[in-house]
């Protein structure tokens, strides 16, 4: 169905969200807690746009990472209000990551006051949410966001080493800030007060993933796959094909 | 904090009171509440149980059990002291009430005594805002009490106080 | 004795003990089991007496309360001990025990009902019709009193849409805090595809100083039943939940009790009344989160997981509870629905303002004379309920603010008391009705302080998921810790003004676009007090301690000795009848005795 962002028509497709319209056709919005392998959870609140629908008198601010687009609207992606409402988005993120390169960055894009710094746990932490979702979705659900209010926290339960977690270190990637510490040598990585015994690939010799990861990965998917990097493992696959070719 | 080896003893205890319940998600709210009701806080071993037998990672029960106020992830002193901190017993001096606490028996809210005698916590409006400032202690209510009634109490509990009414601040 | 009772004795009389939270903290409980002893000792009387245990009355200041009917006597803050007189005298000789009955301040006079009184004539009872007047452990105490008649009417001449166009007609608008029209849920509800449907019935009440959801469910379990069902035959719902605050034991209780009677008496279960329609309830205990009265969240907290709310772009009338049509609605919402289908849309519209139809029950407390549940019709004046149901303020101090709304709303000064409340005034106001909680503040309370409490309420309650919400609660905090402290500075006042606005905005439920609200209120009511924080280092009101030094002025003072009484760091010295003296060095500022002083002898430097 069609939609109106910034004055230009576009095709929406029903049931997607704002965000995800807008993505797919160069329209930038901010945003820190949105991913398309889950999509988004509100939470940060960068993307809010103006939302005019058909029949209201005045438009609304609405978050375009969730708000789903079921028949014609009007989205204003920038104007004074928005601009403004992102400044002080940044400006309240900066306390919790004031020396980290990125939201330095973000600072100084938006304009944004500086306040009193504030210590989180882990440092850094603006509580995005995405390594939690990461890990639901590539591991075993070991951490989640605990407490609430302006204690709210991500952690593994009682801050202890978590049977769950796999060392896949997908939370510690996703994050935008680094704020997840991991240590790593020729045989360990430690993570979430872990420590997990790296597994290298039979073909090149990279270590590239951990031993809890694969017994993980084979476990659900069912498949007792080879040792293999990513690498390796496509151009494996590619030679095993071209066998069939000949 | 690591298990409490009591709580091995008490395992298959967990178990039934767990067991009693559907193992699906929407119970686990009614399981943690009977298990603080009996334990006085929810066990870190019921965790791990609750996890399993609705099919929830243990992640997510922690987030439960940390972010709803009716649950405590270590076991409560034997008399807890609840002040209401609702407006109206706010007004009518509830800080006042926590500060002489804090004098007698050495602890803020949301601690306990390190002799698990005593609990200290601050609670949202009981609804008896008529007889404001209001104290419950173990299901009892004291109303309209004042910093010098809290010795008293205290002592009802069979307790001891820190510092006596004579020293200064 | 004779053996006969005399005076009405050949009318049944009934003993109604007030044992509802307030009264029972009294001691209504031990005023109940006195009466049932000296009741057994009489078994010779030909008509027994009737004693009921009530709920709450509203009339908490003066409890535990006592009514003798059919003679509507009432008798107040009665102990254990005058159960005796009250019995020979009263129910005996039929004559009245003087020294129990409430004397009117002004006319001096001793009134023999409650119901002569200011605090009583001038309300309207609907949602609480019928507590204090009936045991709410006993279904037939309701049932006659028009008790499930609306729903035997309903199911034997109305459809559902026609329930439904009856609530629209009587403009009923939820009394939760939201004030959405309930007709209008309901519809939405009905219309969305999919079952099977859901109802809930909030009690989750959360708001502090606010009492009234707790004394409906306490006692006058079947009203909110009876509304339930009433709600899923409208729908088509076949199962309810009523979620109800874990600090309410007694209310679980009530209602458990209730819904037994309910499901034995043929009104829940399959086929009720044999209409068809099958429907049943479940009680649901909260886990102590003041964010689980947001629908979103309440509706997380029931499918197991933590109480984060998420965007309502979608209502949950279409997509709530499992992802089916559901419609929530606060307990006083449920407990008018029944009196709206007995009695007629007509009939209740005909109370309240063109934009609120109705009664509103608020919970008047705080430095008010009759703090208690009071249940107007919207626009009623805040004049009217604080001064003339009310009594007035406490101690006859002057009026300072009420706060209307709890840590959603906002403060309310004396130039706007004779606003009629309803919705939409309160809104313009800068505040909002919320759950109807009423909080009379003085001269002694400091509005920043009041600013930082609630604040400092909201971000433990907070979810803590979204940016705007928690670090701006984050943020209010720590510059109003500081201004109380007298650490302020000029620019924390912008600062506090840009956050607040950004946290309406942009936050993600109504906590936090509300949270900032008390602050905003203070702001524009009572910014003189602000700047005396951060400008002069003073609290003019005498309650933060940095900046508040306590003397007692000499000439003032009587010499009566019950600061020193009252210090519980003995820090006032002085002989009888001899003006005291505070030593500041032991002083620690919790102004006990500036509070208590009747001659208003201490001071503020």
């Amino acid at each position: 169905m069609k939609v109106k962002i910034n004055g230009q028509e576009l095709e929406a497709r029903e049931g997607e969200t704002i965000l995800e319209l807008c993505l797919r056709n160069d329209i930038h919005i901010p945003h820190f807690c949105y991913h398309p392998a889950f999509g988004g959870q509100g939470a940060c609140r960068m993307c809010l746009v103006e939302l005019k629908e058909p029949g209201r008198k005045d438009s609304r601010l609405v978050a375009s990472c969730t708000y789903p687009i079921h028949s014609f609207v009007e989205v204003i992606t920038e104007s004074e209000r928005i601009q403004r409402l992102r400044r002080n988005i940044v400006m309240l993120l900066a306390r919790r990551a004031s020396q980290n390169p990125w939201m330095k960055e973000l600072v100084e894009q938006y304009g944004a006051p500086s306040m009193p710094a504030v210590e989180t746990e882990p440092a850094n932490c603006i509580l995005c949410g995405l390594c939690i979702h990461a890990c639901e979705k590539m591991g075993k659900t070991a951490i989640w966001s605990m407490f609430r209010g302006i204690e709210k926290r991500i952690a593994t339960p009682y801050d202890e080493a978590a049977d769950e977690c796999i060392g896949c270190a997908s939370c510690a990637q996703i994050c935008p800030t680094q704020a997840i510490k991991m240590e790593e040598d020729a045989t360990t990585r430690i993570i979430w007060n872990r420590s997990f015994e790296l597994v290298a690939c039979k073909r090149c010799g990279k270590n590239f993933a951990t031993r809890e990861q694969i017994a993980y990965m084979r476990e659900s998917s069912g498949y007792e796959f080879d040792e293999l990097c990513d690498h390796c493992r496509k151009v494996t696959l590619a030679q095993n094909m071209r066998q069939y070719n000949q | 904090m690591q298990i409490n080896p009591q709580e091995y003893n008490e395992a298959s205890n967990y178990e039934s009171l767990i067991g009693s319940y559907p193992g699906r998600p929407q119970y686990i709210l009614a399981i943690m509440q009977d298990l603080q009701k009996q334990y006085n806080y929810v066990p870190r071993l019921a965790i791990t149980m609750i996890s399993r037998h609705v099919g929830v990672p243990v992640s997510k029960i922690y987030a439960m059990a940390s972010f709803y106020k009716a649950f405590s992830l270590t076991p409560k002193g034997r008399f807890v002291f609840r002040v209401c901190d609702g407006t109206a017993c706010h007004i009518k001096g509830s800080e006042t009430l926590l500060d002489q606490l804090h004098k007698h028996l050495g602890i803020r809210a949301g601690q306990t005594t390190e002799d698990g005698q005593f609990s200290i916590e601050t609670v949202n409006c009981l609804g008896a805002c008529a007889l404001a400032p209001v104290v419950v202690v173990n299901g009892k209510v004291y109303g309209k009490v004042k910093p010098g009634d809290l010795e008293e109490i205290i002592k009802e509990c069979g307790g001891q106080c820190h510092v006596s009414e004579n020293e200064g601040k | 004795m004779s053996a006969k009772m005399k005076g009405n004795n050949y009318d049944q009389q009934t003993i109604l003990v007030c044992c509802g939270t307030g009264c029972t903290a009294n001691g209504g409980r031990k005023v109940y089991e006195a009466f049932t002893e000296k009741i057994k000792d009489h078994p010779e009387w030909e008509v027994q007496p009737i004693l009921k245990s009530t709920g709450c009355n509203g009339w908490c200041e003066k409890g535990p309360l006592v009514r003798i009917m059919p003679r509507d006597i009432t008798y107040c803050s009665v102990t254990p001990k005058d159960v005796d007189e009250i019995v020979e005298k009263t129910l005996v000789e039929g004559s009245l025990v003087k020294r129990l009955l409430y004397r009117d301040p002004v006319t001096k006079e001793h009134l023999s009902s409650h119901h002569q009184t200011d605090f009583y004539r001038k309300q309207h009872k609907v949602a609480l019709r019928n507590i204090g007047e009936i045991d709410p452990g006993r279904i037939e105490d309701y049932i006659e009193r028009e008790g499930y008649q609306a729903l035997a009417l309903a199911l034997r001449n109305m459809s559902g849409q026609e329930v439904i166009d009856t609530v629209k007609a009587a403009g009923l608008r939820g009394r939760g805090g939201g004030g959405f029209p309930t007709g209008i849920k309901w519809q939405s509800c009905k219309n969305a595809p999919g079952e099977p449907k859901y109802i809930i019935c909030n009690g989750d009440e959360g708001d502090p100083g606010a009492f009234m959801d707790r004394s409906i469910m306490e006692g006058d379990p079947h009203t909110v039943i009876e509304g339930m069902i009433l709600g899923a035959y409208a729908v088509g719902a076949s199962q309810g939940y009523i979620y109800v605050r874990d600090e309410y034991d007694l209310a679980v209780q009530y209602l458990g009790r209730a819904i037994e009677d309910a499901r034995s008496h043929g009104y829940l279960g399959s086929n009720i009344l044999g209409s068809g329609f099958s429907f049943d309830i479940e009680i649901v205990r909260g886990g102590g989160a003041f964010v689980c009265g947001e629908e979103t969240a309440l509706i997380a907290s029931i499918e197991g997981r933590t109480g984060e709310p998420k965007d309502k772009y979608i209502f949950p009338s279409e997509k709530g509870l499992w992802g089916q049509p559901t419609v929530i609605n606060n307990v006083e919402t449920w407990a008018n629905v029944p009196v709206i289908i007995l009695h007629g849309a007509e009939a209740f519209a005909s109370l309240g303002t063109a934009g609120s139809k109705g009664t509103k029950v608020f919970s008047l407390v705080g430095k008010v004379v009759n703090t208690g549940l009071v249940e107007v019709p919207m626009g009623t004046t805040l004049r009217e309920i604080i001064y003339e149901i009310g009594g007035g303020v406490l101690k006859k101090r002057k009026f300072k603010a009420v706060q209307t709304g709890g840590p959603s709303g906002g403060c309310i000064p004396e130039e706007l008391l004779d606003l009629p409340i309803d919705f939409d005034s309160l809104t313009q106001a800068g505040s909002m009705m919320g759950s109807g909680g009423l909080i009379v503040m003085d001269d002694h309370t400091c509005m920043v302080e009041v600013a930082r409490y609630y604040v400092n309420f909201l971000a433990g309650e907070s979810c803590g998921k979204c940016t705007p919400c928690r670090e701006g609660i984050r943020a209010l905090l720590d510059i109003l810790t500081r201004i109380c402290k007298g650490q302020g500075q000029l620019e924390d006042v912008k600062m506090l003004e840009e956050i607040s606005i950004t946290m309406q905005e942009a936050a993600l439920c109504a906590l936090g676009r509300t949270a900032a609200n008390p602050v905003l209120s203070t702001l524009r009511y009572f910014r003189d007090e602000y700047l005396a924080h951060i400008e002069q280092h003073k609290c003019p009101a005498g309650v933060c301690r940095e900046l508040t030094t306590f003397y007692i002025d000499a000439e003032v003072c009587t010499g009566c000795g019950l600061c020193k009484k009252q210090c519980s760091v003995d820090a006032i010295q002085g002989e009888k009848k001899e003006a005291h003296v505070i030593d500041e060095s032991r002083c620690i500022r919790c102004g006990e005795c500036f509070r208590q002083c009747a001659f208003n002898a201490i001071k503020i430097r």
